[in-house]
């Protein structure tokens, strides 16, 4: 049931993400201004802070404390906080440099000429993204999807604070481990905590196979 | 600064272009007025000079400020302002084409794919007569299905030069260095063909280059530019003389 939880709150959050990590990264990369520095630095945020910090932020925001938390309640008809719905926005905002630092970068590293020239040949923003920047940074989306996945699925912080621990509902495959370990079931802990290294493992092995396959390629034009 | 349009023989062209730029790029002040009345024109000058930036203003690459393009239509007036202080038209909407003096080569795409590039991106089709014709004037048969990875420097000029001609609704090519990476041998061959090309199809062409023999074989009309500015313009062999003058004393030291 744990893990189930934990598979569906993370690849909510990494479809949401990718769908909100796209245009932004798209927007970060192609500006050089001051504007591009601070909202790098505003999405870079989730890096750094104490996650309880971002939690209880979360845990008050969403909250009938605050006009945008009673809109929201207002929108959902119920708190937001303790809910499923709660853990997804909470895991959105944590994990948001994950999804856009890769896409920045894959985007940046495409040829200027390329998208210029794909523009004067006729293809409009939307074109130009679909059969150029998007196939050339297939490698930055896997990246993306897989960091997002994976650190929503080891989140801890975040989860305690803005989900609390209900079964079912909140409770994902580290609060159970903390519960497990809590109630002196350390071989439950391990069962629970063999999950989230396999899931990890698996997922990190498709980044770098395809990274790997990529770059013998590339060896290969070389040689 | 001068305007080349007032004793320029007149060839009876269907679209006429007009492209004024006063614009800065770093330290370099783009300012010239270019007025392309003859089938073939050459931007000509030193590395630097802002030739390759006049062809990005004139695609709409450059921010739009000190710009003005304008395109007139048989001998009517002026039926097209391109840009201008309230109206800009973005680059895919501008019946322009452009080979970039890098190639710029879609990696992922094969050589044939990169040609019908425009074609799809308009949601238009390239007619297989049209297809047939560029594909022979760049003799580029037996490379259709190659990956640009697999083209020599060459070839990949070939590729890019003939996705700009097969492109629909051309009415301006822009060359930026066409021949550069192509053998002087290849150049002679394929020239004519591709001048024959453009003039059945009635598009003309603004190239850069600061190869002289090139400006000379092409016979078009020269605009010597200097740091941003447009020295002198006129036939090749009048404006071209000093140049080639210098270069057979360089030469001839050797």
């Amino acid at each position: 049931m744990d893990i189930a939880l934990t598979l569906r709150l993370a690849l909510t959050t990494t479809a949401i993400l990718l769908l909100i990590a796209t245009p932004l990264a798209l927007w970060i990369a192609s500006r050089h201004t001051l504007s591009r520095r601070i909202v790098q630095a505003a999405v870079a945020l989730p890096l750094v802070l104490p996650p309880t910090v971002l939690g209880f932020y979360l845990l008050v925001g969403l909250g009938p404390l605050t006009a945008f938390g009673r809109l929201l309640i207002r929108i959902v008809g119920h708190p937001l906080a303790f809910t499923f719905t709660g853990l997804v926005i909470g895991s959105v905002i944590f994990s948001l440099p994950f999804a856009v630092q890769p896409l920045v970068a894959g985007f940046s590293n495409i040829d200027r000429d390329l998208i210029d020239t794909a523009r004067v040949l006729g293809a409009s923003p939307w074109t130009v993204f679909r059969r150029i920047i998007a196939p050339l940074s297939r490698a930055a989306f896997l990246t993306s999807a897989v960091l997002t996945f994976t650190h929503t699925v080891g989140e801890f912080g975040v989860v305690l604070m803005l989900g609390g621990d209900i079964p079912g509902v909140t409770r994902t495959l580290s609060i159970a481990i903390y519960d497990q370990v809590q109630d002196a079931q350390y071989a439950a802990a391990n069962h629970t905590a063999l999950w989230l290294v396999g899931l990890s493992f698996v997922a990190l092995l498709a980044v770098y196979s395809r990274n790997g396959a990529r770059n013998s390629r590339s060896e290969g034009d070389l040689a | 600064m001068l305007n080349a349009s007032s004793s320029t023989p007149q060839v009876q062209l269907i679209h006429h272009h007009r492209l004024s730029v006063d614009h800065c790029i770093g330290s370099l002040h783009l300012k010239a007025e270019l007025n392309l009345s003859c089938m073939w024109t050459i931007l000509f000058g030193p590395s630097g000079s802002g030739k390759s930036s006049l062809l990005r203003a004139a695609c709409g690459l450059l921010s739009r400020h000190g710009i003005r393009f304008i395109r007139s239509q048989g001998r009517e007036a002026e039926d097209l302002i391109l840009q201008n202080e309230t109206t800009f038209v973005p680059p895919h909407l501008r019946a322009i084409r452009w080979a970039p003096q890098d190639d710029a080569m879609f990696p992922h795409l094969s050589v044939l794919q990169n040609i019908l590039f425009s074609a799809t991106a308009r949601q238009s089709i390239v007619s297989s007569e049209t297809l047939n014709e560029v594909v022979s004037v760049f003799q580029l048969k037996p490379l259709l299905n190659r990956m640009p990875r697999d083209l020599s420097g060459g070839e990949r000029r070939r590729v890019s030069l003939a996705r700009a001609f097969a492109a629909p609704g051309c009415k301006l090519m822009l060359l930026d260095e066409p021949f550069s990476g192509i053998d002087r041998a290849l150049r002679d061959e394929l020239l004519p063909q591709m001048r024959a090309w453009l003039r059945d199809h009635d598009i003309p062409v603004l190239s850069v280059t600061h190869d002289v023999e090139e400006a000379l074989q092409l016979q078009a009309e020269v605009v010597l530019i200097r740091d941003g500015s447009i020295e002198d313009w006129g036939y090749a062999s009048k404006v071209l003389a000093a140049e080639r003058d210098r270069l057979r004393l360089n030469l001839s030291r050797y």
